[in-house]
């Protein structure tokens, strides 16, 4: 068994898990056709800015619904400023890790959490909607995993250039031709970019 | 029942039948000897050797000769392609498989292809069903070689072999034919003369045989390049040694599958009758993945659980100690959805929700409830937590 207890125990028995009536925000991250989605619902303390209620419905596998039960647990209760600096890599440490070929799905609950909160912001007039950039691209890539080793594309400096004008999108990577992870990893980087409307075209080059 | 050994996943492996460790037990120790002329001990395993290879042979409608042993059903697919490509390319380099085909049918041909050989990659129908009339279609001039697995190991489909017979046959050229029965052995009768396949391999640990032998069938006056050199102890295709005890064990568990072949398969039958009309009578929004009823091979029940992902349904199964499998990318090692179910069609979720459940003899009817009544439990539970699920059945709390 790859899993933890930490991780079967979420996994079995998830927290905060269930559809919420009338949150505060809420968001969906993911897609059928990815194999995994979830939904993070939140209630937020207006005075305090407080998270004071949160759950969650995940359409994944195992180490999908333990992260993002875990995720909730440790988002309640806290400030939306705490809440912000929540990762998967928080996860992963409260899971007590995860196979690398499993790290990726940790990502998509730690994200959505994310989403919520900035939906959350953005509706309170917190904070303007971003501009959509080079940075939010990089963003997107720091979130995408190379399965083998478990760790994000980014801190690997497999991406050695990110391009972005008028709608197209330019990335040159740096993984090995006899590299067997390149189609999956290029097929992720697609996912996460093709959700954004200024997103028309992606040209990814490998050497 | 022990529940907490439901093994449902036949098609990977099964288990050992108690006959045959004993039939293997004296070729672990007394009788070790290779065979050997003019010597007692060689002649006497020489003579045990040429009754198996008979034995063998007759599961299929083959001679004694016919048959190599091998060190498993990959090794022969192995020998009996690259041998076949090797020797015959001189007349053609183009060869035909399906995009449904077992991988090491599939893997041989991208090795083919890098050889400076075409290949050809025949489509199925929604049923996983390859027809006669595509590779009718797609036989050219310079063809050599078509891949074929009589058993598709994904969904149970059996392929129309009578019909590819007829077709090479009247491609006025030689085509050589291979076959992998990996899942056909022992699920339905093979008849490699009435055929007219050129090569076929089979394996024991499909059967209730021991794990790492198999054999291939070559028909005779067909010539096969070497593709393992070396010194020729048991069969000169599959040159240095094989084990004496897991031939002795191959040969005891077709001879208990095949002793009354009708009754082993009609039993897996009503069995995976069973698990079907149980499915689909206790779990809405179930859909069975490739053909019902005669088209499909009697050990292979597939379905797709809408709303939820396969990984976490195998993983709650195995807690239960049920053994199931499932064609979700999470849970294979490529993180890729089962090519065969996209390729018929389906679409990611219905390949990520997609279970195989693959039977053998020893399962029964109670096992099957057990492990019906769990799943359904586990499918209600993961689909409440389904955004999917949720989404469409807004009525639910």
């Amino acid at each position: 068994m790859q899993y933890s207890q930490k991780v079967l125990d979420h996994f079995m028995r998830p927290r905060n898990v269930g559809k919420m009536e009338d949150p505060d925000a809420q968001a969906t991250e993911g897609s059928p056709a990815c194999g995994d989605q979830v939904t993070v619902y939140l209630k937020i303390d207006e005075e305090s800015k407080t998270i004071e209620d949160i759950s969650f419905l995940s359409y994944g596998c195992a180490s999908n619904i333990a992260t993002a039960s875990i995720i909730t647990e440790l988002a309640k209760g806290k400030t939306l400023d705490e809440a912000k600096k929540l990762s998967w890599r928080d996860a992963m440490e409260a899971l007590d890790g995860l196979p690398p070929v499993k790290v990726h799905c940790s990502v998509l609950a730690a994200d959505t959490l994310q989403t919520a909160i900035s939906n959350y912001e953005i509706a309170h007039g917190l904070k303007e909607v971003p501009n959509f950039g080079k940075d939010t691209i990089v963003e997107e890539l720091k979130k995408i995993i190379y399965p083998q080793v478990g760790e994000d594309i980014v801190s690997l400096k497999m991406v050695k250039y990110v391009g972005f004008d008028n709608g197209d999108v330019l990335i040159d990577m740096n993984m090995m031709s006899f590299d067997e992870w390149r189609e999956n990893v290029a097929e992720e980087i697609r996912e996460h970019l093709s959700k954004y409307p200024e997103v028309k075209n992606i040209q990814i080059n490998f050497p | 029942m022990n529940p907490g050994k439901i093994y449902l996943d036949n098609c990977v492996t099964t288990p050992l039948a108690p006959e045959v460790l004993e039939a293997m037990r004296p070729y672990f120790s007394e009788r070790f000897w290779y065979p050997s002329p003019f010597v007692s001990t060689g002649e006497a395993t020489s003579s045990a050797l040429s009754g198996w290879h008979e034995a063998i042979a007759k599961t299929l409608n083959a001679t004694g000769p016919e048959i190599h042993f091998t060190s498993g059903g990959t090794m022969a697919n192995n020998i009996a392609i690259k041998g076949l490509a090797w020797a015959h390319s001189s007349t053609g380099k183009h060869a035909i498989v399906s995009v449904v085909d077992y991988p090491d049918l599939l893997t041989n041909a991208a090795w083919l292809e890098k050889q400076g050989f075409e290949v050809t990659y025949l489509e199925p129908d929604s049923d996983g069903l390859v027809s006669a009339d595509k590779l009718k279609a797609a036989i050219r001039p310079d063809t050599i070689l078509f891949l074929s697995t009589i058993v598709n190991h994904v969904v149970g489909t059996i392929q129309p072999i009578e019909a590819y017979g007829r077709v090479l046959a009247e491609a006025g050229h030689r085509i050589f034919w291979h076959a992998d029965a990996g899942q056909a052995y022992g699920k339905l009768p093979l008849d490699v003369r009435a055929l007219g396949v050129d090569t076929l391999s089979i394996s024991a640990h499909k059967i209730h045989g021991p794990q790492g032998i198999g054999a291939l069938y070559v028909k005779s006056g067909i010539k096969l390049a070497q593709v393992i050199h070396g010194v020729n102890r048991l069969d000169p295709l599959q040159t240095g040694g094989l084990s004496l005890a897991l031939i002795a064990g191959f040969v005891k568990a077709a001879e208990l599958t095949f002793a009354d072949l009708d009754a082993t398969t009609n039993k897996l039958r009503e069995l995976s009758d069973h698990l079907l009309q149980r499915l689909e009578s206790t779990i809405p929004e179930i859909e069975l993945n490739g053909p019902r009823g005669e088209g499909r091979a009697c050990h292979n029940i597939n379905v797709s659980i809408a709303y939820i992902e396969g990984e976490a349904i195998t993983m709650m199964l195995d807690m239960q100690g049920i053994t199931v499998a499932t064609g979700s990318a999470c849970a294979s090692q490529g993180l890729k959805a089962s090519y065969v179910l996209m390729a018929m069609g389906r679409n990611h979720v219905q390949s990520h929700g997609s279970m195989k459940f693959t039977l053998s003899r020893y399962n029964t009817k109670e096992e099957i409830d057990f492990a019906v009544e769990r799943l359904a439990e586990i499918t209600a539970s993961l689909r409440q937590r389904s955004p999917l699920y949720r989404s469409t059945h807004p009525e639910e709390k």
